[in-house]
């Protein structure tokens, strides 16, 4: 799943734009930029994010 | 006795045998450190600091140290005033330091010019106190000159004072104390010397019953070494005295509380100088290896989470009980989290501490505080938690012996057995019904995953569960077949009488389907079996009955090691489970016979050959069988659950096995059990991606994807759907962090 790609919210038929998203582990809340629907705000995170910065912040979490 | 003060006893930093018989205290694990690696100038400067006389002392020194080596038996003692004078020998730079700092004001004597005031008179000289020496001959020394040529002693002294100034009256005998006006004095007029009437104190180091006077050296009793000692000390108490005007300077007590025990000699024997006198750099450095540098680190040795963190008992409790109530700023500092879930649990610490500190304990505990206030990552624990529901609940069993209404036996087979091979259990089952014909069933868990998680709310519901059903089935002995299991049985339910599996199989005997002549194996006992001396030998019995040679391990019977699966740490801390199962893999090069399932699933992971016992005796997988991903080893158990209703109850259970319908390729297979994803979930997403409409288009590759949380995780998927109504899975992957949705 490149980051990259082209995806499309499957109800709204919308092309997903990125939209400022919460996220939430162990007490601490943080936001940053993800692809989301425009209309519903399905999102999208790629195994990129999620291999790179998502995991790092959960182990210094974890850590801290 | 308390944990705390079970540390507080700990022998970590106890003094080498050696440094507490030395008259100087020479930290000899430093110095040998320092010459282990060819450092001879530092080596000969911490040398000099602690004996103020290196010339004198290599010189005179008796070696007492060398009969208290523990290498005296074991190729001779560490020849260390060899040792010591290579230091001088080869030190770059053998002249004392010195140091600028300002003169202090305060006026020392020292009455008695022999080699004991003299060192005290040297030590106070280099903190730049003002210093007088009275001596009665009309030369400096004392008994020295009845050991040594002058020129030994007199160079070594002439060396050492070469950056010092002070007042030396020769010819000057004192008789009255009244006369002299200083600061302080010390009293070192030598064997049968004015003592002026004073006698030392009794509990305060080298004073005497007045106030600013001193005494040490032969005057005391003292031998020369100890009379230099003496000087060296003394002037400790004289700087407590002028800077607090107290005479309550004391000395540690010496000595070692050590043990012989802790330090593990081999043969070695002791390098002789080439030469006959003095050894040249290489020979006192091969010299120098051959010392253990006594000390009591056989935690750190044996436990593989204090050896892989390098901490020590008292260590280890300090960063856990900071981590346990902080103190930072922000009240959340949880510096030993990690460490604290690290732990395996089998027990090999307290096993080999010589004062029984049960570090493991300490940190289940800890465990258990941490989750109570909701500190402990939910991630770490998470999955293992799910996997013991669903042996609990999907795939539980619990049944009275098939035809039979009372049992006198229950098969409390264990989560693992069944997930790791079903037929373990199913054929174990049929050898127990032809011996023991009222032998019930039981398959569940037995709450290990839940103790190992802290979550004692969840271990006391499963261990109630399991007492519930024991009195329902008529209170029947257990039959086990993981060490696991009987622990937390002995610690929990020790109520109930349990045996091992194994035991009853070596008594009665089996037929077996291969016999394993030319083989040599070793049997890897789980560190659960550690004091379960009888399972050890009926495994072992059972292993040459089939015809295997047995090798021992370094690690086995009272020293068994953690495979790695106790505690459950491969989520919390992967890399140190690899640690853990390299080291234990690696004892030697034969195939491992193990009697606990997940001791051979996770070395057949690590690529090592390995059997469990059961496979031997039923002719069952080989000692190369593939270990069953995480998926199937659900699966796994609800295939057993099956079989074991239909055949030995006759009872046609129906379980759809959903994971057909979902095609997963090998090698995302494997991602997916190193990820610590189930298949079974991802079915779920899918089925909640597919039946809301909550899902992403891939017009490129015809792909969907979409996500939810399964538990805690979030669970992200990438699918495409067949022709033949299977679900393709392209990716998935999962993450800790919650997307906070609106």
């Amino acid at each position: 799943m490149a980051n990259k790609k082209r995806l499309l919210c499957f109800k709204c038929n919308k092309e997903l734009e990125l939209k400022k998203t919460d996220f939430s582990y162990l007490g601490h809340t943080f936001f940053t930029e993800v692809p989301a629907c425009p209309r519903c705000g399905q999102v999208y995170i790629s195994e990129e994010l999620v291999k790179g910065r998502i995991s790092e912040v959960e182990m210094q979490l974890e850590d801290k | 006795m308390a944990y705390n003060d079970l540390v507080a006893d700990c022998l970590q930093n106890e003094p080498a045998f050696c440094t507490a018989k030395c008259p100087f205290n020479l930290d000899v694990r430093d110095f040998i450190g320092k010459l282990q690696q060819g450092r001879f100038n530092i080596a000969y400067k911490s040398y000099r600091q602690a004996v103020g006389f290196p010339g004198i002392v290599i010189a005179l020194c008796g070696e007492p140290c060398s009969r208290v080596c523990i290498l005296k038996d074991k190729g001779g003692s560490a020849s260390l005033k060899l040792l010591e004078k290579a230091s001088q020998d080869y030190a770059r730079d053998t002249a004392p330091d010195q140091y600028n700092m300002p003169a202090k004001d305060k006026r020392i004597a020292i009455i008695g010019g022999g080699i004991s005031g003299l060192a005290c008179a040297l030590r106070l000289l280099t903190k730049k106190y003002q210093l007088t020496v009275f001596e009665k001959s009309g030369r400096i020394g004392g008994h020295l000159h009845e050991l040594l040529s002058p020129e030994i002693f007199m160079d070594d002294i002439r060396s050492q004072f070469i950056h010092e100034k002070y007042t030396l009256n020769l010819d000057t005998e004192i008789v009255s104390l009244e006369s002299l006006d200083f600061d302080a004095i010390y009293i070192a007029t030598g064997k049968g010397g004015n003592d002026f009437g004073l006698s030392l104190s009794a509990d305060v180091a080298f004073a005497s019953t007045k106030d600013g006077v001193f005494l040490g050296g032969s005057l005391s009793g003292s031998d020369t070494m100890h009379a230099i000692a003496d000087g060296l000390n003394a002037s400790n108490a004289i700087e407590t005295w002028l800077k607090t005007g107290k005479m309550n300077h004391t000395v540690p007590a010496g000595g070692t509380r050590l043990m012989p025990e802790a330090v593990r000699p081999g043969e070695s024997p002791a390098i002789l100088p080439y030469n006959g006198v003095s050894y040249t750099k290489a020979e006192a450095v091969d010299e120098a290896k051959r010392c253990l540098k006594c000390s009591c680190d056989a935690c750190v040795r044996y436990s593989p989470l204090m050896g892989y963190f390098q901490k020590f008992p008292k260590r280890i409790t300090e960063e856990v009980q900071v981590t346990i109530q902080p103190s930072s700023l922000d009240g959340n500092a949880t510096l030993a989290t990690r460490l604290i879930s690290t732990c395996d649990h089998c027990g090999l610490c307290k096993e080999v501490c010589p004062k029984v500190i049960d570090t493991g304990d300490f940190l289940l505990q800890s465990h258990k505080a941490m989750r109570e206030k909701g500190a402990m990552p939910w991630a770490f624990h998470e999955f293992f938690l799910r996997d013991m529901d669903f042996s609990n609940t999907e795939a539980a069993l619990v049944k009275p012996p098939p035809g039979i209404i009372t049992s006198s036996y229950a098969f409390f087979p264990g989560c693992q057995l069944g997930a790791s091979d079903p037929e373990y259990v199913t054929q174990s089952y049929r050898f127990l019904l032809k011996h023991f014909p009222g032998t019930a069933l039981m398959l569940n868990c037995c709450g290990a995953p839940a103790e190992w998680a802290g979550d004692e709310p969840l271990h006391s519901r499963v261990i109630d569960n399991i007492r519930d059903d024991w009195d329902k089935l008529g209170q029947p002995v257990m039959i086990l077949a993981c060490a696991s299991c009987k622990l937390m049985f002995r610690k929990h339910l020790p109520e109930i009488k349990a045996e091992f599996l194994y035991q009853l199989m070596a008594d009665k005997g089996l037929q077996l389907a291969k016999r394993f002549t030319e083989t040599t194996a070793s049997v890897f006992d789980p560190c659960a079996s550690r004091h379960e001396i009888q399972v050890q030998q009926s495994v072992r019995k059972l292993a040459l009955d089939a015809g295997f040679t047995l090798e021992p391990l370094p690690l086995e019977g009272n020293l068994a090691g953690c495979c790695s699966y106790g505690g459950q740490t491969a989520i919390a801390h992967p890399p140190y489970a690899a640690y853990s199962v390299k080291q234990k893999t690696a004892q030697n090069d034969h195939p491992y016979i193990t009697y606990c399932s997940n001791c051979r699933d996770i070395f057949a992971a690590a690529g090592k050959p390995s059997w469990h016992i059961l496979d031997i005796l039923f002719g069952l997988g080989s000692e190369t069988r593939r270990q069953p991903g995480i998926s199937e080893r659900r699966n796994n158990r609800l295939k057993l659950k099956k079989k074991l209703l239909n055949e030995f109850w006759n009872e046609n259970a129906i379980m759809e096995n959903p994971i057909d319908k979902l095609f997963v390729s090998a090698e995302l297979r494997e991602k997916l059990n190193k990820e610590w994803m189930l298949e079974q979930d991802i079915l779920i997403v899918i089925g909640n991606c597919e039946q809301s409409g909550e899902k992403l288009f891939d017009p490129e590759a015809g792909t969907f994807s979409g996500h939810m949380n399964v538990g805690n995780m979030t669970y992200w998927v990438e699918y495409r759907l067949t022709q033949d109504k299977v679900f393709e899975l392209v990716n998935a992957y999962c993450h800790r962090m919650k997307i906070e949705e609106v």
